[in-house]
């Protein structure tokens, strides 16, 4: 009942409309990076070159560098468990999220 | 002399600061254990030198520039405190992207000595590494060791002694200052020429195929659960038990050692203060102390073989669908043993809303001294059933899922994108002998908490008891006269709706906020010791019926008002700890106002909804409880409305 009430609010309803063009937005952020091949696309157990990291998040792309994960570089998609990419780079297996992994293109 | 241990997370720096200097520093086998620095000494015997060396170990950092906040602990330590030699950890099996931070640590001219660790992995492994290369390509000393089992030490002590006082120079002048990518084609070049292996790391290997199973995407869940259930029946229902039977007796025979030497010649305010008050009191709650050490003890094997950071990575994906990641989960597994270090933990989390959520959530899950209270309500309510324990384990898991969702709705920026990556650290046999040294330092740290905050809570509930307000002695039958009663009265008005409104349960709430040991601690006061131990058989819990029905407690109250204790704010050491890294008052106070109505609503409906299925009717006191929990989830409602329209904004902005 109190959710009904709530609903009639008029903020409410503008709510809904802008999680909308969230949505929209970010197909169509998704669409753009898609056309490019990433790590989600590469096969378990082949080893892929990196040809950049896009990411809007700063800091991460650092990281990943500090880590020997950066263009030019080599990086191989282990395993895929649940949701997320085992990757081996550099001597060592990371687990990375699919967000991460969709921005490591290669 | 100061030496300072810098190197990659989990490249074992704290393992080698314990064998240097002797001290039991929590360590585990995953990226991010330590998040403070720590000092000590080196230990006498590894060195003849007169001058006292002192260790620093700091968090572990990839790189000199600071991606964490306790990775920033290390880059300010080293180049701002200057110490005199610098040992770089660097783990053998993994050179190539070790060095790369060794490259720039050479080049702030304080002398450096390599520890090449876990050097007994490399045969296993079929890597050889030629010492001297590195050496001479790095112009520094490098030392073989293993931490793990103190190899190597003295040699490493003395190369930092030999050191110190000595100019450093970088690895390659023409990489000072350089591009880091520059570093990385010389680390590349360096270990092409210095290492050799027999097997690629990027081959499949039998790790990868457990990893497979325990990560699974439906069975890392299942799996987790029975790991859980296993800890909590071998420590709760099985070997726990039996240990904490033979050191009741103990307790109780100096019960009655003490009881004999003060004979009629002491007063009996003063005799009863230390036998109920005192040892009765303490001696409920370390009564528990075998169960909590054999937790512990199997804990610290779990963090040793490497299976959490697999948690980490099966958890991830129910974590961000409610705005944490993975590594939330992190903090969460080390609040099992204390609530304390694992809000510290929540450091490692980048994104301020991800780390104060957690540090907020954190206490949800059950702590070591939340434990003795688990297994007396376990014990006396269900048998020792170790489905209590590990229910408790998942319901809160669930509670902070579901806490998570509800923090990310009030703050309302679902839309962050968050990125998860952790490493994940090889298998390894757990060592016992570490396991037993973690076991033995957390329960010297139960048993001087037990002798001190909660002996002094004890006794000052016992006296609260003892006495009214013209303090004086009082009279059977008229407990509720007492200070005690009289202030706990009013809270367990509060407390009548969850089916525990009696003010000797409301008592022992209300002293769980200092230290959750205590609510075991009060109830053996209020309700006198002899109802929880069994004399005659020496068991830690007498005859269930009897004590539930001095509690005058259904199971099902019992169990609401266990989850009170677990899911309300934890003690104030705690909330400090929160304060502490959530670094926001109003955070803060949302977080302990939370908690609050957490552990309120979930007490009453486990109340409210288990009476009605095992009587038939609601519970006492059903409508104003409902009206507070209404109240509370109207107020939620609304502040997530609120938060839904915040994130409404930018969204516009965009548009």
């Amino acid at each position: 009942m109190g959710l009904a009430l709530l609903s009639r609010l008029p903020g409410f309803t503008m709510a809904n409309q802008s999680s909308k063009e969230i949505t929209k937005e970010m197909q169509r952020d998704f669409s753009r990076e898609s056309k490019q091949r990433n790590l989600t696309h590469a096969g378990s157990n082949q080893p892929c070159v990196i040809k950049e990291i896009r990411t809007e998040e700063e800091g991460i792309k650092e990281f990943l560098f500090t880590l020997g994960c950066f263009e030019g570089e080599t990086v191989t998609v282990i395993s895929t468990l649940a949701d997320n990419y085992i990757i081996h780079v550099k001597d060592a297996r990371y687990s990375i999220d699919a967000d991460l992994a969709k921005s490591i293109l290669i | 002399m100061r030496i300072a241990l810098a190197g990659n997370p989990n490249s074992g720096k704290t393992t080698l600061f314990n064998a240097l200097t002797g001290k039991i520093e929590q360590v585990g086998n995953w990226a991010g254990v330590t998040v403070e620095k720590k000092e000590g000494n080196v230990k006498g015997e590894l060195h003849t030198g007169k001058d006292k060396l002192r260790v620093v170990d700091l968090p572990g950092a990839y790189s000199i520039s600071p991606f964490t906040s306790e990775e920033s602990i290390t880059s300010s330590f080293i180049k701002d405190e200057k110490p005199d030699v610098i040992i770089n950890i660097v783990d053998a099996t993994n050179l190539s992207r070790s060095l790369f931070f060794t490259t720039q640590l050479l080049e702030l001219g304080i002398p450096l000595v390599i520890a090449l660790n876990k050097t007994d992995l490399l045969s296993k492994k079929g890597i050889t590494i030629q010492k001297e290369t590195l050496e001479k390509r790095l112009g520094c000393q490098v030392v073989e060791t293993v931490s793990v089992s103190g190899q190597g030490m003295a040699p490493l002590v003395q190369a930092a002694i030999d050191a110190s006082g000595k100019m450093q120079p970088p690895a390659e002048d023409s990489l000072v200052g350089a591009d880091d990518k520059k570093r990385f084609v010389f680390v590349n070049e360096l270990v092409k020429e210095a290492e050799l292996r027999q097997v690629e790391s990027v081959k499949q290997t039998r790790q990868d195929a457990v990893d497979r199973i325990v990560a699974h995407k439906f069975w890392g869940i299942p799996i987790f659960a029975l790991v859980i259930y296993a800890v909590f029946s071998i420590s709760q229902s099985y070997l726990g038990p039996f240990l904490a039977d033979i050191f009741v007796g103990g307790i109780d025979q100096l019960y009655g050692l003490v009881e004999g030497a003060m004979g009629d010649q002491v007063s009996p305010l003063l005799s009863s203060l230390l036998l109920d008050g005192i040892i009765g009191g303490v001696g409920a709650v370390v009564g528990f102390l075998p169960l909590i050490m054999i937790l512990f003890f199997l804990l610290a094997l779990l963090e040793d073989c490497g299976y959490m950071a697999r948690i980490a990575v099966v958890m991830d994906r129910f974590f961000k669908k409610v705005g944490l990641s993975g590594k939330s989960i992190i903090p969460m597994i080390i609040g099992t043993g204390c609530a304390i270090p694992g809000v510290m933990a929540t450091r490692t989390i980048r994104d301020d809303r991800q780390r104060r959520t957690t540090a907020m959530l954190t206490p949800f899950m059950p702590c070591g001294a939340k434990l003795p209270v688990i297994a007396l309500f376990a014990g006396v309510f269900f048998n020792n059933a170790a489905w209590i324990g590990t229910s408790m384990y998942f319901v809160g898991i669930l509670i902070i899922i579901v806490g998570a969702l509800i923090v990310k709705r009030i703050t309302g920026e679902g839309a962050v994108r968050s990125y998860f990556i952790m490493e994940l650290p090889e298998y390894r046999v757990p060592s016992i002998s570490r396991a037993f040294v973690s076991m033995m330092s957390r329960a010297k740290a139960f048993i001087i908490k037990a002798a001190t905050i909660i002996l002094v809570c004890n006794a000052a509930v016992h006296i609260m008891q003892t006495f009214n307000w013209s303090f004086q002695v009082v009279e059977e039958g008229m407990e509720n006269t007492s200070i005690l009663a009289s202030i706990a009265s009013p809270f367990a008005f509060l407390l009548i709706p969850l089916g525990f409104g009696v003010w000797q349960l409301a008592a022992a709430a209300i002293t769980g906020f200092i230290a959750k040991e205590n609510v075991v601690g009060t109830l053996a006061v209020v309700y006198g010791i002899s109802n929880f131990i069994d004399t005659e058989e020496l068991a830690l819990v007498s005859g269930a019926e009897n004590v539930a029905a001095v509690m005058g407690l259904s199971s099902v109250a019992a169990v609401a008002y266990l989850m009170f204790n677990l899911f309300t704010p934890p003690c104030f050491a705690a909330i400090g700890a929160m304060n502490a890294e959530m670094e926001s008052r109003k955070w803060l106070w949302a977080g302990v106002g939370f908690q609050f109505s957490m552990g309120y609503t979930v007490a009453f409906f486990v109340y409210q909804i288990g009476t009605l299925i095992t009587t038939g009717s609601f519970g006492t006191g059903f409508v104003p409880g409902l009206l507070a929990v209404a109240v509370i989830i109207c107020i939620l409602v609304v502040l997530m409305h609120r938060g839904g329209m915040k994130s409404s904004v930018p969204a516009k902005e965009m548009i």
